[in-house]
């Protein structure tokens, strides 16, 4: 599962990137999960209007 | 303007710049087609125009028009959406001709001097010979005060008057689209920092903020052409702005696989530039279901009439949601994975792609403004197409897509023969430019480049004599 | 009375859009950081005590370089191996080889080389890319255009052609006169030099490999 680092240079991201897609997968989730803290903060708001 | 029925200092100016767009417009066509020319007979203006310098006018003429029309289309909406006259007009209209007399200086340097000793000062005082933005350093500095005017102008007048969610999208779209520009204005003698700091510039400008611009016009032009509901407007918007900068930003990394960066970048860069095109998706699927909806609106009121108030306008703001997502989305995910690109890259695929983007994104709506500004300078209320606009509309739209599929079918022979077979040496790239069906493609893009061109005359034509035919309603 | 869907509420999608934007916005500038340092040019020590860099330092015109498959990392990458003389000296100092880099490095911006050229595979495609051009077998002693311009030395043949490129036609579509002198041209050499040094993951495969059969030749 885990691949040796192969980059010239070993980094944080080079790191990350381990095999198929683990860098950038890692990457959209951390920019979408947070979403889902937002939109339960504006379900709470809408029920409170309504 | 004696007849002008404009009511604004604001679109006043907007119309000077779209004047001084459409004229530098016509000087991007004329030397693409040197250009293109030069490819069909090689020895056309050899040692008097090269093809280093009719292509450096030619991609920096579409940069400038482009730019010129993108602050023109802020200078009229901007009353519409704010309700109040723009804040410091006579700046705009002294940066204007600062802007313009700069412009007209840097292109018969340009184009009489051409290349200078291999020195800073030619730097200064040349061209830096940066693809894009080659404008000497002289220029890049005023092109900095000129833009920091024009921002200083949107944010007064933004924070002044009623700020929609358009004009929001505006100020921090138009204030990150100027400040990437500082990036790409250093010097350094590691050519793989050089491009990276590049691609800052162009990555960020064309697949980021210039595209934000586009949604925020777009959803002005619906709300303005066709009576959308501003409420729904302005959520698609942020949907598309979530969804243009989420892709966009991280999407550069498809310009960092081969420059010298590491890696990683051929991850990041594959699967967020490969989500470029859903937000392209969603800007044409909006400006339709729109469209639509509102047509079917009137339809069960019993009415019988289009609710398009602008009717060339709205042709060409259809079009681009159209060329958006066939030449940004489509051409640009063709070859935004790394495996692809490693034979793509630097090949005629990447042009066929360059130009469809820029013309079926930019230049689309651009002139759509330009109809938009034409109607409110005459006073009228709807306005129809006439045969010239159709015509117009048609040869250029055609013409680029004609151009687009001929390059993509050079492409294919540069990346089969010269990349992939010959191993893209220097023989390999000369072999797959003499073979017959690359030779072909070059023929029919000059064919196709002819075609745009003339439809460019026409185009000129109509905006000049649209606003006086008499089947509009006034 | 129904329930409004937090989906179709402006505020959210604002939100939504702010936050996206803004980390995007941080991540890069963080890659940014991290990339940079790696694509920082090396030094005359690096060269000296075989430290592999991205983009090697100035002094690598010192060096012959060659373009070879690295197992490890599944593609061709550059190797500089023993010395090698450029424009008969194997032993420009750190100071002279800069100098030469950054007379190189303007050049190729002042004379416009993007706008017909690929450099790192990016500018116009009317000429061939430039990103591997030292390595061309072109300009190799088997090539052609040592012989065409009758010099002995790949460097002294591209230094050459450089300056008087419409003297020798290698295609119908030639290379203009740039008023290229001869120090500007041993800086370009160099710069083409040290560009075919840089890690480039790879790009372009196959270079100078395939003699290739085209249309049955």
């Amino acid at each position: 599962m885990f691949e040796p680092f192969v980059d010239v240079v070993p980094s944080f991201f080079g790191w990350l990137n381990q095999g198929p897609l683990t860098l950038t997968i890692f990457l959209h989730t951390v920019i979408v999960l947070p979403m889902f803290w937002i939109y339960k903060q504006e379900k709470a708001r809408l029920e409170q209007e309504s | 303007m004696a007849n002008s029925y404009l009511t604004t200092e604001s679109k006043k100016l907007a119309t000077w710049y779209f004047t001084f767009a459409a004229i530098i417009f016509g000087a991007q066509l004329l030397f693409g087609l040197v250009a293109a020319t030069q490819y069909v007979i090689p020895g056309f203006l050899f040692e008097i125009v090269d093809f280093s310098v009719a292509r450096m006018i030619h991609i920096n003429a579409l940069v400038v028009w482009m730019v010129f029309a993108m602050i023109g289309s802020v200078y009229w909406l901007l009353p519409d959406e704010t309700g109040i006259e723009t804040v410091g007009i006579g700046l705009g209209k002294l940066l204007f001709w600062v802007f313009a007399a700069a412009i007209v200086v840097v292109v018969l340097v340009y184009l009489l001097v051409q290349v200078g000793p291999a020195d800073e000062t030619s730097l200064w005082l040349i061209h830096e010979g940066r693809e894009y933005i080659e404008a000497p350093r002289w220029a890049d500095i005023g092109i900095v005060v000129v833009v920091l005017g024009f921002i200083y102008n949107l944010y007064a007048t933004g924070m002044k008057g009623n700020r929609s969610g358009i004009v929001t999208v505006l100020m921090a779209d138009m204030l990150a689209f100027a400040g990437i520009y500082l990036a790409g204005m250093g010097y350094t003698d590691n050519i793989s920092i050089d491009q990276f700091w590049w691609w800052w510039v162009i990555h960020l400008w064309v697949e980021a903020t210039w595209e934000v611009f586009v949604g925020s016009i777009a959803a002005y032009g619906l709300i303005t052409m066709i009576g959308a509901h501003r409420k729904v407007v302005e959520m698609w918007l942020w949907i598309e702005v979530a969804m243009l900068f989420g892709s966009g930003i991280l999407g550069m990394g498809h310009h960092y696989f081969w420059i010298g960066t590491p890696e990683y970048w051929w991850e990041i860069g594959a699967l967020f530039s490969a989500l470029e095109p859903l937000p392209l998706v969603a800007m044409f699927i909006h400006v339709l279901y729109d469209w639509g909806k509102m047509q079917g609106e009137e339809s069960a009121k019993g009415q019988d009439v289009s609710v398009i108030a602008n009717k060339p306008a709205f042709t060409w703001f259809v079009l681009n949601a159209i060329g958006n997502f066939l030449g940004a989305g489509v051409w640009g995910f063709f070859h935004t994975f790394p495996q692809v690109n490693l034979y793509t890259h630097g090949t005629q695929f990447t042009s066929a792609h360059g130009h469809l983007a820029f013309f079926g994104a930019y230049g689309t709506l651009l002139i759509g403004m330009f109809y938009l500004a034409v109607q409110g300078k005459n006073g009228i209320k709807v306005m129809n197409a006439t045969k010239k606009s159709i015509w117009g509309t048609s040869m250029i739209f055609g013409g680029v897509l004609g151009m687009t599929a001929a390059l993509t079918l050079s492409g294919y022979v540069d990346v089969l023969v010269s990349r992939a077979q010959m191993g893209a040496t220097w023989s390999g790239y000369f072999e797959g430019q003499a073979s017959m069906w690359f030779m072909q493609g070059m023929d029919w893009r000059l064919i196709m480049g002819v075609v745009t061109f003339l439809g460019f005359f026409v185009l000129v034509a109509d905006l000049l004599s649209i606003g006086k035919a008499t089947h509009h309603k006034r | 009375m129904a329930k409004k869907s937090v989906w179709s509420d402006n505020r959210f999608w604002q939100r939504s859009a702010a936050w996206v934007t803004g980390f995007a916005s941080m991540l890069l500038i963080w890659l940014t950081f991290d990339t940079i340092p790696q694509i920082t040019m090396g030094t005359n020590a690096d060269l000296q005590n075989g430290v592999t860099k991205r983009v090697p330092g100035p002094t690598v015109i010192n060096y012959k370089i060659t373009y070879e498959m690295d197992k490890k990392r599944g593609h061709e990458i550059p190797v500089i191996g023993e010395k090698e003389m450029f424009f008969g000296r194997d032993d420009w100092s750190e100071e002279e080889a800069a100098e030469l880099l950054h007379l190189g490095k303007l050049g190729s911006q002042v004379k416009n080389c993007m706008n017909c050229h690929t450099l790192l595979g990016n500018g116009a495609y009317y000429a061939p890319d430039l990103t591997k051009a030292w390595l061309d077998p072109a300009w190799g002693p088997e090539g052609s255009m040592q012989a065409m311009t009758g010099k002995s030395t790949k460097e002294e043949a591209m230094s050459e052609f450089l300056q008087n490129p419409s003297q020798y036609p290698t295609h119908a579509r030639m290379m203009p006169d740039l008023g290229i002198t001869a120090e500007e041209a041993k800086g370009l050499v160099a710069f083409l030099k040290h560009m075919s040094s840089i890690d480039t993951n790879g790009f372009p495969r196959n270079f100078g490999k395939i003699q290739g059969a085209v249309h049955g030749k």
